[in-house]
């Protein structure tokens, strides 16, 4: 082929999707892929506290013996099996949990008379904005038993009931707690597969003589279970990856999961069991977002979009009407509210479970450094603590930077995911954005800590700087926007880019003036998640930060871990506010939607 | 032709090793302690990583007498070293000086590739033991037993293979060994002093100790383990739940430091340690100071260094309970025993042995543990 005939033919084809995804593909090849490299590579290779248990060794020589234990030793049981057994029934019972109230929530508001849709559907969002073990800390507080000493919880203070250990830590509270915090993303997403499930649709069989069960079974479940199926995966490779509430409310019965168990391993300096551990997340995350693309594959069918009528179809509650909205206003409470009211007390307590009004105290708030106080912690209130303001900074920084690149780039994604649709970049390129999504938080924290903690070829080493946190989060959160920009391209019809190719307009001017006007609620709402993800990360940064970059989170770990709880306390009220107010004011000022960042 | 080899050999080895002490005494003797402190005060700044919390204190007293700004940096155990570990091989000069605990994770991952360096401030050199001078001990931190004061007016076990009987299911709290250095470096004692243990098991028993494990100390591990033991997040929280007055069954806290005790009147706990338990009564870990081998303030951390080290820095230390100077010169606390004699009751452990041995004790602690 003489070179002439090969430009032109690559300049016909590389067309700003082309050049796009081509480009977006490198990147995330690098970011994925290669940490996933990276970390099949530590599981063959012996680090530095491992040499002992495995004679004749040195620092970096291949092994076997990792993968060799986890799978064949005596100890494989406890390390792998149990552990993942318990992943197992923890995510899938948290899963489904969590789609019931959140289908159930969202079926009142979509399609019944309820009262109050607004303020339910604000509130419902509130338990995923809250860092998720907020519930867990609640939930000890509340059902605390002598187990773990100190006071008593509220439970047992005001009935004099001891409840038993089932009731208090393990499995059960981890899936209720869990389920509370991942409900709101059913919530969203079925709500808004309800709303774009046209009643035309139904109004149609009802006038053909079909009863409102057989419309409920034969047209709206079809539509709307993609909508629930794919919910209940996401949830599920969600629980897969959670770190703090297992942690927290299994620790007091030893009930270790998967999370648990490598970030014990990658702790106790013994990361190549953890590698091997943290490839098995990925591996399951990577069945569910198999079974998840055959879905959506299902899903892409339907066109549902279309002119909709009136509010005709909604159901009467009745006599019913009242005593249901008490009950989901008294959950909503519940799950919002008394957590965040719990540890605002709590950040108040001079003695924490002290609660008399004598003791209370805005000395974690604004007292001096002082040891003859309280915990006698020598720390100032975290008011003035440089500290702890310079964390709090740091993670504003972040969690804008994140939500600015996740929101163009999501955008871009979506772009070309649609453009292209049915061509093989299109499908590598979504599978590839939707990938560190499936990847256990804590796992990919440490495969990026790798890539980047040694400078590689043109790339230096970006251990220490905000940059390297920025890029973790956003390509971690990537998910979120990229499917808000796929699902809102897919309602832009190419017709309208066409007309203005037609009209002579350059592709930056048809982005500019067309796709981008057109999708700023879209691109918005697409910010807002990343942003209040990467505000109350902590799996994903812990091991990232440095002294320099520590962010509100990882700066309260050091308190938890001496159990002065007020300071967290009160440094989580914080970070739920600003989170609220962040929600609040982009939804006023430009009327973003947080379950268009899910991508419904 | 064998012979001309060993002799030099051991030539070869006699000059090394002149060459190294002789070094190693040029270094710290051709000292100019003046000169230190004015390059010191030139670089202005000082950056500390430390695990203990008082460094902030120290920090202050130091910041007043020689107008040098100290970043200090508050780390867990395993975080300090992750970190240290981490900067030292991403080429980042971050940290001048730290304190750090965990000497066999210290040793392997820091030291022996040469990212932190020792470093001996004229006062250790004068007031610190000889054996406690490479790597630089800064303090011991002893962990303890204990029990509720109010409901047990003595010591209500006698042997810890005590606490491995039904009296105390579910009654005993340790933090999380899978998390804890320190604790996984304590087990390996165990191991290594296996014939002590089964020893005072067969003469508090009166009969011989069957074993499902290997050996005295893991079967101790795994009998614990098995005995419903609680695992909690942090020794505040142990000795909290282990002290709290009104308690008609409180529980057991084991190996958790002994300083929490300074809070008991605050904190309204009785809390007392089971000090004359058989065959310890605790273990003590060493607090080690060590520079970093590039610091980019070399002068101001060897200024912090021998303040800290002196009666005046250590200070903030010596004002409670349950921590101890390498300095001989630092007076322990009036309300606490002596160095001595906690160190005649405490076990500790051998650094070699811990570093073969830690993964098999954690191996045995998390699978009887794991649920």
């Amino acid at each position: 082929m003489n070179p002439q005939v090969f430009f032109g033919r690559v300049r016909r084809n590389a067309t700003p999707h082309a050049i796009l995804s081509a480009l977006l593909i490198l990147c995330l090849l690098y970011l994925v892929v290669v940490p996933l490299a990276v970390m099949v590579r530590e599981t063959f290779v012996v680090h530095p506290m491992e040499r002992f248990q495995i004679p004749g060794t040195m620092p970096g020589d291949f092994t076997l013996s990792h993968w060799k234990k986890m799978f064949t030793g005596s100890s494989a049981v406890s390390f792998l099996y149990k552990p993942l057994l318990n992943t197992l029934i923890m995510s899938a019972c948290m899963s489904i949990l969590a789609i019931l109230i959140g289908g159930l929530l969202a079926w009142l508001v979509v399609r019944t008379d309820i009262p109050c849709k607004k303020f339910i559907s604000n509130l419902a969002i509130v338990p995923y904005i809250m860092p998720s073990w907020t519930m867990s800390l609640a939930w000890i507080t509340l059902f605390k038993n002598p187990r773990i000493g100190g006071s008593v919880g509220l439970f047992q203070y005001l009935t004099g009931v001891t409840l038993p250990d089932w009731f208090s830590y393990g499995m059960l509270p981890i899936v209720i707690t869990m389920a509370v915090h991942y409900f709101p993303f059913g919530f969203m997403l079925i709500s808004s597969a309800l709303q774009n499930v046209d009643s035309q649709l139904e109004e149609s069989a009802e006038l053909l003589g079909a009863s409102r069960p057989y419309v409920l079974r034969k047209v709206v479940f079809p539509l709307v279970m993609p909508a629930v199926l794919s919910t209940v995966l996401l949830t599920f490779s969600r629980g897969l990856g959670t770190f703090g509430t297992p942690s927290f409310l299994g620790g007091p019965v030893r009930l270790y999961v998967l999370s648990t168990m490598l970030h014990a391993n990658l702790v106790g300096q013994r990361p190549g069991i953890a590698y091997v551990v943290a490839l098995l997340m990925i591996l399951m995350g990577g069945l569910v977002l198999y079974m998840d693309s055959k879905l959506l594959g299902a899903r892409k069918s339907y066109v549902t979009i279309s002119g909709k009528s009136g509010k005709s179809g909604l159901v009467s509650l009745g006599r019913a009407m009242w005593p249901v909205t008490v009950l989901v206003m008294v959950f909503l409470v519940c799950v919002t509210f008394i957590p965040f009211g719990l540890l605002a007390i709590d950040s108040l307590t001079l003695i924490p479970g002290d609660y008399s009004l004598s003791k209370m105290t805005l000395h974690y708030w604004i007292g001096p450094p002082d040891i003859s106080i309280g915990l006698r912690a020598g720390e100032a209130g975290i008011l003035r603590n440089p500290e702890i303001l310079r964390a709090l900074g740091n993670s504003l920084r972040l969690g804008v930077l994140t939500a600015l690149v996740c929101g163009v780039l999501g955008m871009l994604i979506g772009y070309t995911v649609v453009r292209m649709r049915g061509t093989k970049f299109a499908g590598i390129l979504d599978q590839l954005s939707f990938m560190p999504y499936l990847m256990p938080s804590i796992a990919f924290g440490s495969a990026l800590l790798a890539l980047f903690a040694v400078g590689r070829g043109p790339i230096p080493s970006l251990y220490g700087t905000l940059t390297l946190l920025v890029i973790a989060c956003s390509v971690k959160y990537l998910p979120y926007s990229s499917r808000a920009g796929v699902s809102a391209m897919m309602q832009i019809g190419p017709e309208l880019e066409e007309a203005a190719t037609m009209a002579g307009a350059s592709w930056l001017k048809r982005m500019t003036r067309v796709i981008v006007p057109l999708q700023k609620s879209s691109f918005f709402s697409g910010l807002l998640l990343p942003f209040i993800s990467a505000m109350r990360e902590l799996s994903l940064v812990v091991l990232l930060v440095s002294p320099g970059t520590q962010l509100a989170t990882s700066v309260t770990l050091k308190f938890t871990d001496k159990g002065w709880y007020p300071y967290t306390n009160a440094v989580m009220v914080l970070i739920v506010i600003a989170v609220l107010f962040t929600t609040w004011i982009s939804r006023k000022l430009l009327g973003t939607d947080l379950a268009k960042g899910i991508g419904g | 032709m064998k012979r001309t080899l060993w002799l030099s050999v051991s030539i070869l080895m006699t000059v090394t090793l002149l060459m190294s002490l002789s070094v190693a005494g040029l270094a710290q003797t051709s000292e100019n302690w003046n000169d230190i402190l004015k390059a010191a005060s030139k670089e202005g700044k000082v950056v500390v990583y430390s695990t203990t919390s008082r460094i902030t204190e120290a920090a202050k007293g130091f910041e007043k007498e020689f107008g040098i700004k100290v970043d200090s940096h508050l780390l867990s155990e395993t975080e300090l070293i992750e970190r240290v570990y981490r900067e030292a091989r991403a080429g980042i000069k971050s940290a001048d000086l730290v304190l750090i605990e965990d000497f066999p994770s210290m040793k392997e991952l820091l030291i022996a590739p040469g990212y932190l360096v020792n470093y001996i401030p004229p006062c250790a050199m004068k007031d610190v033991p000889a054996d406690m001078r490479n790597p630089l001990v800064f303090a011991h931190v002893s962990r303890i037993i204990g029990y509720n004061s109010e409901k047990y007016k003595t010591a209500p076990f006698e042997s810890i293979w005590d606490l491995t009987t039904p009296q105390w299911k579910g009654k005993v709290m340790i933090r999380d060994v899978a998390l804890t250095g320190e604790h996984q470096n304590a087990f390996t004692e165990l191991i290594r002093r296996s014939d002590e243990l089964a020893a005072n098991y067969e003469s508090h028993f009166g009969k011989k100790l069957q074993l499902r494990e290997a050996n005295a100390g893991l079967e101790f591990m795994r009998r614990l383990a098995e005995n419903d033991v609680i695992i909690m997040t942090s020794d505040t929280r142990i000795a909290e739940a282990v002290g709290k007055k009104g308690q008609a069954d409180p529980p057991v806290g084991f190996f958790y430091v002994y300083s929490k005790h300074r809070d008991a009147e605050a904190k309204n706990l009785a809390i007392s340690a089971a000090v004359d338990l058989k065959p310890f009564a605790g273990y003590y870990y060493n607090i080690y100071l060590q520079l970093a081998s590039k610091p980019p303030h070399p002068n101001a951390a060897k200024a912090l260094a021998e303040y800290l080290m002196t009666p005046a820095g250590f200070t903030p230390w010596s004002s409670d309970i349950g921590i101890y100077a390498s300095n001989t010169a630092v007076k322990h606390h009036p309300q606490d025993k002596p160095w001595d004699w906690w160190e005649s009751r405490l076990w500790t452990y051998n650094a070699d042995f811990a570093i073969r041995n830690r993964a098999i004790a954690l191996d045995t602690w998390i699978r009887s543990t794991s649920k």
